[in-house]
């Protein structure tokens, strides 16, 4: 009979704080996101926006400039005022470019270990099933980060330093509408390309899932408000109720080709839950046998 | 302070304290209306333990129910007098190595090996010192720096091994570690399980082939259909069915039909069976310890030249084959 003596030694020592470890999953994503050349020209491209941003507010502030490209300061200012409207046209391009970059990395978030039953590497950790899919949306929510609310602040304050400070007290509604409105459209985003990520394994397929989804339920939303004439059909578009939402939250005049506000809050909620939901259904340590 | 009583249901190593067991107290596991385990109740000491049974018999559910990944549906588990509402606690005392290859895409042997240390909670200097001292344990410093993916699935084994050592744990759960691994890597990787026991580390492993779990266990729990149909050492258990199916001995001798003279007089001995080529004897008896006394008897008395004693039936294949009807082998 074997005798066991106990000299196997366990781990005493200290360890991280509970709440950051989940930021050690984005880490192998980026190198693996940023391998592609495709990807990085993209991305680059994303910021192509913000500078021609910044280039008009400092136009704005520059008289020289202006006089040497013969450009009227009044004209300018006209044509191309730098209020709420400015940075709400800024977000939304900012949020097309963010659903094009979804369709990059979302689907290859969660697929891969899912398709390699690696789920159960990570759960038998102390890491919960919320920590896993905090980890793999921050790869998301960092990436739309940087392409939506931070060069959308650091415009307003770039305004707001060349302006002068009383600008930034009078519009910091501005502020917050970006803020919100970046977070807002980042995160249903996110919990959309997860969900998508868990159930459809093969990546080419996902990205097509993502890409169809969110098109034809846009498509199909029209539809039904012209054949049934009604307003509510577009709540199923993601676009238009995104849309509406940054309408309201920039203080601007709603559109009559978009749902209301209220409505569109209500169905954004909706969606994201059902795509937690889907997400959690999925996300388990093992295989139910049927 | 006084070292807590063994748990009732321990059969394997009594005194082993319960606080260095792990538990099953009537345990059942449902998926819905599948069966997964039914009715275990096991109590497992420190030492290599196998889990044998065919495809589907609960192996798998057993082990993702030590691990804390499956809840059960009835009954209660403790890992070394940790319950499984402590998750937190459990998880730092369990490491656990999947079947499957579940390599992250991209990933080298060493960032597969820290990148979960990390997930686990150690720093950066922690986790690189254990991986390179879990990756040095399984012999995979030269290929450390190479992508999982182009690793051979020998190194898939030693690798995920690795993953499951490396923090230090208390219990260690492999699922079929011993997979597509040459002699010489089992070898190794079985010298390594017994090293890790022989520290009072619980070594659990799986595994379909009944012959190599018989090799390297202490004790095996042998499964079937969700049952617990047999547990604790091979020739325990072995002993235990000797009514219904006596024990089979080879004796390879000078003189087997002396030998069967002898045996013949005995209650216990159901037959014996002289070799064609007339130097063996097997003999089928119902208490194997009470003939080996004989045979000691024989050889002192008539100076009997024996050549090897061999139990033929004693192996966990047999035993299985009693107990179940079946092999075991995979289907």
């Amino acid at each position: 009979m074997a005798v066991y003596e106990r000299s196997y030694g366990r781990y005493t020592g200290l360890t991280t704080p509970e709440w950051s470890r989940f930021l050690i999953l984005p880490r192998y994503a980026y190198e693996t996101v940023f391998k592609s050349r495709l990807f990085v020209s993209f991305f680059a491209l994303c910021f192509l926006m913000p500078f021609v941003g910044l280039l008009i507010i400092y136009l704005h502030h520059n008289l020289s400039a202006l006089q040497f490209l013969q450009l009227p300061p009044e004209e300018l200012k006209r044509f191309l005022p730098i209020n709420n409207e400015f940075f709400w046209r800024g977000l939304w391009f900012q949020g097309a470019l963010s659903l094009l970059l979804v369709l990059f990395v979302g689907p290859a978030l969660v697929s891969p270990d899912l398709r390699n039953n690696g789920l159960p590497l990570y759960l038998s950790r102390p890491f919960s099933r919320t920590e896993y899919v905090l980890g793999k949306m921050s790869v998301l929510l960092i990436l739309l980060s940087l392409i939506t609310w931070i060069p959308g602040l650091l415009l307003f304050f770039f305004q707001g330093y060349l302006e002068g400070a009383g600008w930034i007290g009078d519009n910091l509604g501005i502020a917050g509408a970006l803020f919100a409105g970046s977070w807002t459209w980042i995160l249903f985003l996110s919990l959309f390309a997860l969900a998508v990520s868990a159930w459809v394994k093969w990546k080419p397929v996902a990205r097509i899932a993502l890409m169809g989804l969110f098109f034809v339920l846009m498509g199909f939303g029209e539809a039904l408000n012209e054949i049934l004439d009604v307003w509510w059909g577009t709540l199923i578009s993601a676009w238009h109720v995104i849309a509406s939402i940054w309408l309201s939250l920039f203080g601007l005049d709603p559109s009559n080709d978009l749902p209301p506000a209220g409505a569109s809050w209500v169905a954004l909620a909706a969606g994201s839950a059902i795509f937690l939901w889907l997400l959690y259904r999925r996300i388990r340590a093992y295989e139910v046998v049927r | 302070m006084n070292a807590p009583s063994p748990h009732p249901a321990a059969v394997m190593h009594p005194e082993v304290p319960d606080d260095r067991r792990v538990i099953f107290e009537n345990v059942s596991k449902f998926y819905g209306e599948v069966l997964g385990v039914n009715r275990v109740t096991l109590s497992i000491p420190p030492g290599i333990t196998g889990l044998v049974g065919p495809n589907g018999s609960g192996k798998t559910t057993l082990m993702n129910l030590i691990v804390g990944l499956l809840q059960p549906t009835r009954g209660a588990l403790s890992v070394l007098g940790v319950t499984t509402d402590r998750p937190e606690e459990l998880f730092r005392l369990i490491g656990y190595s999947t079947q499957y290859d579940a390599f992250p895409p991209g990933m080298t042997g060493y960032q597969f090996v820290y990148s979960f240390l990390r997930v686990h909670g150690f720093g950066h200097a922690e986790s690189e010192a254990m991986t390179w001292k879990a990756i040095e344990r399984v012999g995979l410093v030269e290929a450390a720096g190479r992508k999982v993916a182009g690793y051979s699935k020998g190194m898939r084994q030693r690798i995920k091994l690795a993953q499951a050592m490396a923090h230090q744990p208390s219990v260690l759960i492999l699922d079929e570690p011993l997979n597509g691994l040459d002699p010489m890597a089992r070898a190794e990787v079985i010298s390594l399980f017994r090293e890790l026991a022989a520290g009072g580390l619980h070594v659990i492993v799986s595994s379909h082939i009944l012959h190599e779990v018989d090799l390297i266990s202490d004790q095996v729990v042998l499964l079937n259909g969700g049952y617990v149909v047999a547990e604790g050492e091979i020739t325990g258990v072995r002993d235990e069915m000797e009514e219904q199916h006596p024990a089979q001995v080879l004796i390879r001798c000078d003189r087997p039909s002396l030998l069967a003279s002898r045996v013949f007089e005995q209650d216990h001995v159901v037959e014996a069976r002289i070799h064609e080529d007339g130097k063996g004897l097997l003999v089928r008896t119902r208490d194997a310890d009470q003939f080996y006394l004989l045979l000691n008897q024989v050889v002192l008395e008539n100076g009997l030249g024996i050549e090897t004693v061999m139990p033929t039936d004693a192996d966990v294949h047999a035993v299985y084959q009693y107990l179940i009807g079946s092999n075991g082998e995979k289907s």
